[in-house]
């Protein structure tokens, strides 16, 4: 079958074709790099670490320090109150987020400390008669940079509301329990009067623990659905890397089926048809080169993502607990990529609409597939759609393996898909190989 | 088997093929016999069906009916075997761009099973035939357009096929270039080789076939040596002659 000599031959041509070795290798390196530390950024403005917010305390009490302490004791804002040594005023603050230099700027009144203070000794005070509470609240303001997206917002708002509400729980806690001692002690000794020779009038009253609010009675705890055995968390990285390897796997449609439409346009397929080879090999030589450079690209990429990506401060890729099914779904995948790169190369007409049919199938598929936004996210409709993705069911079962401890038999169904899918393209491309010897 | 049979290295009866779409047959029950040894010319003007029939003769294109039998092997069903025998020159440079012209011929001596053994001496020999030893390592496209078109030679008699098909090798090449190719294939013809070659250029066929033969509109028109040819129309004083004699000066497309 000369398979071995078509195999040489395809990886000499890839060896001098700069620009495709380009596409295969660079490209999704940066890929992965760039998406990968620009999502996990997101993670970070969504919650997951820490967002620089101006703080400008213009409050003459001390209510408006324990706020900054408030917000910082959430773990999730980093306050920034002066610029060099000089304690940022209200101008100079919205003037940085309007620039865009920082997304917000939280702008605590000059009154803060004696409204809060009056709002809880009158709101202690309703509580205690019994009355419907009516109070004036404080007035905290929060400058948003016009750019900043909507959850970005979100997520910030609702970080600065946990640390509000720590300050305020605190301050009518406090409020409450001053008057509540003082008011009991009141009625007591009214009470009591009577008894007062027989010396029951010097009853202890009980005295509340300054941190009592501050302790939780529900703790909200954030845990994996996976097995307890494996061990992996589900981070940015663990998520991305598969994604953008195998959008950059796929890319292999380009170079390939661009090999193929030269072969037909310099007549070295015709040549090469007038010769004592099968179809079998000629396309077996191309599956085979092509595979070798997908797998590549596969270690290549799981390589940046447990070595390079923790040097940029994001965790590092964890290879998931089963080698079996990594190298089957790593080999399925490759096998589907190269089969679409065989489908479009018998179907194009020339290497310009390979190029662009390619490229822009590839991005309808990733996208399709879940590798920009998760599936699960798209509108109903999308999420039907998807799973005609082969991306989908690669990056399906790559997720399987790298975060939920997926093994063989939990990656079969999308290694069948994968392997069919590649089947049927090699079935096709095999016909119209067929019909250009026969010249039908 | 007569003997008149086993001279006969390719024949061809009744042979028609209509392409697709087209109204017009590209060959129209042609009839044409090569015998052994010969350098045989095919010559017609465009769109007689010269690359047609030669698409036939190496298993490239299958016809819609007709006879065809070459080294009394029959198509399609003796395909496998006749691509073994016959060596294709085509009309455009059938070599990868980028590789080397050795590398071009290394791929294409594994494809034609040129022994292993032999294969570093074919590629040698064939090289310095071409003459193209000196520049082996130099990458196609980095060669000008007469060292391509010895290259595409030098792919078509690897494996030293008994029948040598060469559709127009010599056009666009310089007269240096071309004088070299023609030199190669009396060489080649010297040594056994049957050459049945299409070419536009009627001195160069004059020059170097044995045999003509002259299709049009998918037949035969005319056939013999040039001489005869020549002698059997008194009127024209060339092949060129009797070839615009035969097939008329109108434009074809």
């Amino acid at each position: 079958m000369h398979l071995l000599s078509h195999i040489a031959k395809e990886l000499l041509l890839l060896s001098r074709d700069r620009a495709g070795l380009l596409v295969l290798f660079v490209m999704p390196v940066l890929l992965v790099l760039v998406l990968t530390l620009v999502q996990d950024n997101v993670f970070r403005a969504t919650g997951e670490t820490t967002t620089r917010a101006l703080f400008v305390n213009l409050d003459a009490g001390e209510l408006g320090v324990d706020l900054a302490s408030g917000l910082s004791a959430t773990g999730m804002l980093e306050l920034v109150e002066a610029f060099a040594g000089e304690k940022i005023d209200l101008a100079r603050a919205r003037q940085a987020v309007f620039r865009g230099n920082y997304q917000f700027a939280i702008v605590v009144p000059a009154d803060f400390s004696v409204v809060i203070a009056a709002a809880a000794e009158s709101a202690a005070r309703a509580t205690l008669r019994g009355d419907s509470v009516e109070i004036k609240p404080a007035e905290l303001q929060i400058f948003f940079d016009p750019a900043v997206r909507g959850v970005y917002r979100t997520a910030v708002s609702s970080s600065v509301q946990r640390g509000v509400i720590s300050v305020a729980m605190a301050n009518r806690s406090t409020a409450l329990m001053r008057l509540l001692s003082t008011d009991l002690q009141q009625q007591l000794d009214e009470q009591l009067q009577p008894y007062g020779a027989s010396g029951l009038v010097n009853i202890e009253l009980p005295e509340f623990a300054d941190n009592w609010l501050e302790q939780p009675l529900i703790e909200l705890q954030e845990e994996s659905a996976a097995p307890e055995k494996f061990p992996i968390m589900p981070t940015s990285v663990q998520q991305n890397v598969p994604a953008w390897t195998l959008f950059g796997m796929f890319f292999i449609v380009i170079p390939l089926a661009g090999t193929m439409i030269r072969e037909r346009q310099d007549s070295t397929l015709t040549r090469l048809l007038t010769m004592p080879v099968s179809i079998a090999g000629l396309l077996g030589g191309k599956v085979f080169a092509y595979l070798f450079i997908c797998l590549l690209q596969l270690v290549l990429m799981l390589l940046v993502g447990r070595y390079l990506m923790p040097l940029l401060g994001t965790p590092q890729f964890d290879m998931g607990t089963s080698p079996r099914a990594l190298a089957l779904v790593a080999v399925s995948s490759a096998l589907a990529a190269c089969g679409f790169g065989m489908l479009v190369g018998v179907v194009a007409r020339s290497f310009d609409q390979a190029a662009i049919f390619g490229s822009v199938s590839v991005v309808i598929a990733a996208a399709l597939g879940g590798v920009m936004v998760p599936v699960y996210m798209m509108p109903q409709v999308m999420q039907a759609i998807s799973v005609v993705s082969p991306l989908g069911w690669g990056l399906e079962a790559f997720l399987d393996i790298f975060v939920r401890g997926g093994d063989l038999s939990s990656v079969l169904p999308q290694v069948l898909t994968l392997n069919g899918f590649f089947l049927l393209c090699m079935v096709v491309a095999a016909l119209v190989f067929r019909r250009w010897r026969q010249g039908a | 088997m007569s003997d008149s049979r086993q001279q006969h290295v390719i024949r061809i009866s009744g042979l028609t093929k209509t392409y697709p779409g087209s109204s017009h047959p590209a060959l129209d029950h042609l009839n044409l016999e090569v015998a052994r040894g010969l350098i045989f010319g095919l010559l017609g003007p465009n769109g007689a069906g010269k690359t047609t029939t030669i698409s036939i003769i190496c298993t490239l294109l299958r016809p819609d009916s007709g006879r065809v039998e070459v080294l009394e092997q029959q198509m399609p069903t003796a395909a496998a075997a006749i691509r073994h025998a016959i060596g294709l020159v085509p009309q455009d440079i059938a070599l990868y761009p980028s590789l080397t012209i050795k590398e071009n011929l290394s791929y294409f001596a594994h494809v034609l099973d040129v022994e292993k053994g032999r294969r570093a001496e074919r590629i040698v020999a064939c090289l310095d035939m071409v003459g193209l030893a000196e520049v082996a390592g130099r990458r196609i496209d980095c060669c000008s357009g007469g060292m391509k078109r010895r290259a595409n030679l030098a792919v078509g008699i690897l494996h030293e096929p008994q029948i040598l098909l060469l559709d127009e090798p010599t056009v666009g090449i310089d007269a240096q270039s071309r004088h070299l190719i023609l030199e190669q294939l009396r060489q080649l013809n010297r040594q056994g080789m049957t050459l049945l070659y299409t070419t536009h250029y009627m001195r160069e066929a004059e020059e170097i076939c044995d045999e003509i033969a002259i299709i049009d509109t998918g037949r035969v028109i005319a056939q013999g040596t040039p001489k005869q040819l020549i002698a059997g129309n008194p009127a024209c004083e060339s092949l060129e002659d009797l070839f615009l004699a035969l097939t008329g000066k109108a434009l074809r497309e």
